[in-house]
């Protein structure tokens, strides 16, 4: 040989994989820094959302003893959510997600467990102690969060139900006379756990069964086509209302059956893909090596077909969120728990009165947090696009 | 002159400047041809003339580009300067364009007679009937077959062939003053190519049309063109008349292009052959394969037909020889590679491998097989996982093999196996977008090379590549069949590699082998009446002069 081969490569700075280039391109877009903007906000919100909007002070002096009942009060749920993010940081920190990842959720899932067998936060609470203890002086000092008040206090000791914005209340009170700016902090977490549980489901049957469909073609796919087509055939909300109806209106159930309803589509996807992919050479390589199913599955066809199924799911999440808020307007939803969608419901009372201030605000966030994920996945999509990316000639 | 190129400059975005200060003149009824492999430019240039880039994009520095045409109503027109509208009068009008692509190329929601009738309609302000009247004409010049049924037809109805025969009657039907044609022939069979370059000879002779064609093949310019220039990034480095730039060449570029065509290239091992007796060791012996697609139709899906993509195959592939499988696209050459590693299922017949019949082979006892058996693909591009690194690409099988103790010593095996191919190993960590055509067409070689393969597909490895990389390869194949004693299929089209390469030749037409033999007496001597129609057809150039 005569020859030398070393120009010739492409130069920039060092290999840059597809997942940097998409990461790369889809942060390059306004609308998509303004989507995950939004989306962060709507997520450290549901993360601190009991250091956010609290009746329980941070800390307090009664009888000269500190205390800290906000602490105290913690449930399961909000430990196990700052061990996650507490997680996410630790290993963004370190900057080795794939080596460390295994490490941080076996780690996260530890301390849910222990969380959710150790930690017992009084059954019995009583809001107004608080406000009471300062006006009578038996509590000498409390610091409050920046909200003071909890999503299911119903200030009980001055009774205030549908009460418009004030210094108090900045964003009103709802008809059991909660502070609404306290509800929809804490509603975060049930916006932002339906999109991710819903989709998440529905994306992994989604990816078993597409993925099977478009790997083995012949009777096995039109059968299972024909089985997807009657399932997309069963309308999601009517299911929704009758499992409501049936099993009592359960947040985690919703999640199921809104997950449960909408995989087709991504299988649909998946299964396009596939059948393009089976058909290219590297995946004949793959073949022509030897190699075992499950590698030319995972390994050699899924990582090339899933980006189009990510771009779904962002929408997907979006749509998720409004099956929820439509739930609960209907009346339908969690009981108790905030939730923007029931929180609408409410800004129509019984008697006919409306209070704009339990319309306007958690519909607007209904908007922002769905509009929001329409533009990371239009971003993700572009970022995608084959077109967008040729190589110039 | 026609149009007379000075300094033309076109760049994209801030990179480098892909077409830097080409001048060139063509006077009319001229055939110009633009000559240089992928990335040098030509292409770009014949853009920028008809100033179709991405306006976003691309930009001209500099440059001018002056065209003269009677029935212009300036009279002479700087092609770089003119507004946007008037620039439109002209495209399609006094300069057409045809592109490589035949199957792109037609918008497949309107018929043929739509498409060929709106320019005219727009240039020339005919009325719809007289329009129609000419779009017939230009589909007669052109030696459509029935042309008044063609007009009212949908572009998928049409083969390749006709398609192309299409875009050059759309790109005539105004009776245009310069035809710019880039790669008009290269998606195109040999014998279809023929044909289309014998056409546009005779409408250029008619009309006295002037032609801009760009290609990379050095046999089809050595027939059609007047004068030539040779593009090497983005300059020209030599412009000539064809006997100047063909038979003498001045530039050593031009000469290394003429080297590497595979005509000129030294026979691989001269004449030595014959000496390898026939039938006695047989590595692969296909007996009377067969694959067919069943053909479905109606509600019932019932089962109609069949294409016969493989009809009744029977061939012999030496041990340590190579045995090449001409034909035509559609011809089957490429189904049959994929049937022998079973990557497409066989309808009937034998596959046997060093005696064993691997059609009958569970996928457990293919297991063994798929380390002997090995395949290179066409396109690299494809080839290739794009989400994974060289170094996985490459240790991956040799882990599912057993080859090597752990993963240190794959990673080392495979660093080795790169070298051979010609490339770093400091390359392993590296991506397949990352390199060039030619680099990831080795990188498929030492896919198939980890597993100590004794036979391999090369399914027409080296179609997409440039001249030079084609006869580096073409080299290294050689260098590797020699040093690990390896069998190759070689899958091709094109019949120049044939004779530099192949020990014997197998010619595939519709399903069928129509006849083997050795290359001398297949290629110089052919039996069967596709055989000639076949070499008739491939473009004829010998450089005078030993290679160099």
């Amino acid at each position: 040989m005569s020859e030398t081969v070393t120009g010739g490569v492409t130069q920039h700075d060092g290999p840059e994989s597809f997942r940097a280039q998409v990461v790369r391109r889809t942060w390059a877009r306004l609308g998509a820094r303004i989507g995950i903007a939004w989306i962060a906000v709507v997520a450290l919100c549901a993360v601190f959302a009991p250091f956010l909007a609290n009746s329980h002070p941070l800390l307090m002096r009664r009888g000269g003893v500190w205390s800290s009942p906000l602490i105290e009060h913690l449930t399961w749920i909000d430990v196990s959510l700052l061990a996650a993010f507490g997680g996410l940081l630790v290993a963004w920190w370190l900057r080795r997600f794939r080596r460390t990842l295994p490490l941080a959720l076996a780690g996260v899932t530890l301390v849910v467990l222990i969380s959710y067998f150790g930690v017992n936060p009084p059954a019995a609470v009583i809001y107004e102690q608080y406000r009471t203890g300062l006006a009578s002086e038996t509590i000498e000092t409390a610091v409050f969060a920046p909200v003071p008040f909890s999503p299911t206090d119903r200030s009980r000791d001055r009774p205030r139900s549908l009460t418009a914005p004030d210094a108090v209340h900045l964003m009103g009170t709802d008809e059991d006379g909660a502070d609404v700016l306290s509800r929809m902090i804490h509603a975060c977490r049930i916006a932002l756990g339906i999109g991710f549980v819903a989709t998440g489901i529905a994306l992994i049957l989604g990816i078993v069964y597409g993925g099977i469909m478009g790997f083995f073609a012949g009777w096995a796919e039109i059968l299972m086509m024909r089985f997807l087509e009657i399932f997309e055939s069963v309308p999601q909300l009517f299911l929704l209302l009758m499992v409501v109806a049936f099993f009592g209106r359960n947040i985690y159930l919703m999640m199921v059956v809104i997950g449960l309803t909408s995989w087709p589509g991504y299988a649909r996807y998946l299964r396009a893909e596939f059948l393009k992919l089976r058909r290219q050479d590297f995946v004949q390589a793959a073949q022509a090596c030897g190699l075992p199913v499950t590698s030319i599955l995972f390994r050699h066809m899924l990582p090339n077909g899933i980006a189009p199924l990510l771009v779904a799911a962002s929408f997907g999440i979006a749509s998720a969120i409004l099956a929820e808020a439509v739930l609960s307007f209907l009346g339908l939803g969690v009981v108790d728990e905030p939730s923007w969608g029931g929180m609408l419901n409410q800004a129509v009372g019984p008697g006919g009165t409306f209070a704009p201030w339990l319309a306007s605000y958690p519909g607007l966030a209904i908007f922002l947090t769905v509009f929001a994920y329409n533009l990371i996945g239009e971003a993700l999509r572009d970022a995608i696009d084959p077109h967008l990316s040729r190589e110039r000639s | 002159m026609l149009l007379r190129v000075t300094d033309l400059c076109t760049t994209f975005g801030d990179g480098p400047a892909a077409v830097d200060g080409v001048s060139f003149e063509i006077a009319s009824g001229e055939t110009f041809c633009l000559v240089g492999e992928s990335g040098s430019g030509k292409s770009v240039t014949g853009l920028s003339l008809l100033r179709l880039l991405d306006g976003t994009t691309a930009h001209h520095p500099r440059g001018a580009a002056v065209f003269r045409s009677p029935r212009l109503d300036a009279g002479t027109v700087d092609l770089m300067r003119i507004p946007e509208t008037e620039m439109r009068r002209i495209r399609g009008s006094r300069i057409a364009m045809i592109f490589q692509e035949p199957m792109t190329a037609l918008n497949p929601v309107l018929t043929i007679g739509e498409q060929l009738m709106e320019p005219l309609m727009l240039h020339l302000d005919m009325d719809e009937s007289r329009a129609r009247a000419r779009a017939l004409d230009v589909l007669e010049q052109v030696h459509m077959p029935e042309p008044e049924r063609r007009l009212d037809e949908y572009p998928h109805r049409l083969s390749g062939g006709q398609r192309q025969r299409v875009m050059i009657a759309m790109a005539m039907a105004c009776e245009p003053d310069l035809l710019i044609a880039d790669e008009p022939t290269t998606a195109l069979d040999v014998t279809i190519q023929a044909q289309i370059l014998e056409l546009m000879a005779e409408l250029q002779r008619r009309r006295n049309t002037a032609l801009l064609f760009i290609t990379h093949d050095l046999s089809v310019v050595a027939q059609i063109a007047d004068r030539i220039a040779v593009m090497q990034q983005g300059r020209i480095v030599e412009t000539g008349t064809r006997d100047e730039v063909l038979y003498r060449p001045r530039h050593p570029y031009t000469r290394a292009l003429l080297d590497a065509l595979p005509s000129r290239m030294k026979r691989r091992r001269g004449g030595h052959h014959a000496d390898v007796s026939h039938g006695g060791d047989a590595l692969l012996r296909l007996e009377k394969l067969r694959v067919y697609f069943p053909v479905y139709r109606g509600v019932l899906q019932r089962h109609v037909d069949d294409v016969r993509a493989v009809d009744d195959v029977s061939l012999d592939v030496q041990r340590g020889r190579v045995l090449a499988l001409v034909g035509e696209s559609g011809s089957g050459k490429t189904t049959l590679g994929r049937a022998i590693l079973r990557l497409v299922p066989s309808t009937g017949g034998r596959v046997r491998y060093a005696g064993e019949d691997l059609l009958s082979l569970s996928a457990r006892q293919m297991q063994r097989y798929r380390r002997e058996l090995q395949i290179v693909f066409q396109d690299p591009q494809s080839s290739l996982n794009p989400r994974l690194t060289v170094a996985t690409t490459l240790t991956e099988p040799m882990a599912v093999h057993g080859i090597g103790e752990d993963h240190v010593e794959r990673v080392r095996l495979a660093a080795g196996v790169l070298e051979r191919v010609g490339l770093e190993p400091r390359m392993l960590d590296r991506f397949p977008h990352e390199f060039s055509g030619g680099q990831r067409q080795r990188i498929g070689i030492a896919r198939a090379l980890v597993l100590n393969p004794s036979f391999i597909v090369c399914d027409e490895v080296t179609s997409a590549l440039d001249v030079s990389v084609q006869a580096r390869v073409l080299g290294l194949l050689d260098e590797l069949r020699v040093e690990f004693n390896l069998t190759y299929l070689f899958i091709t089209h094109n019949i120049d590699v044939v004779r530099y390469f192949a020990d014997e030749v197998a010619v595939m037409y519709r399903g069928r082998v129509v006849e083997q033999g050795p290359v001398d007496q297949v290629c110089n001597r052919p039996e069967h009446e596709y055989t000639r129609t076949l070499l008739a057809a491939v473009p004829q150039f010998e450089p005078a002069g030993e290679p160099g």
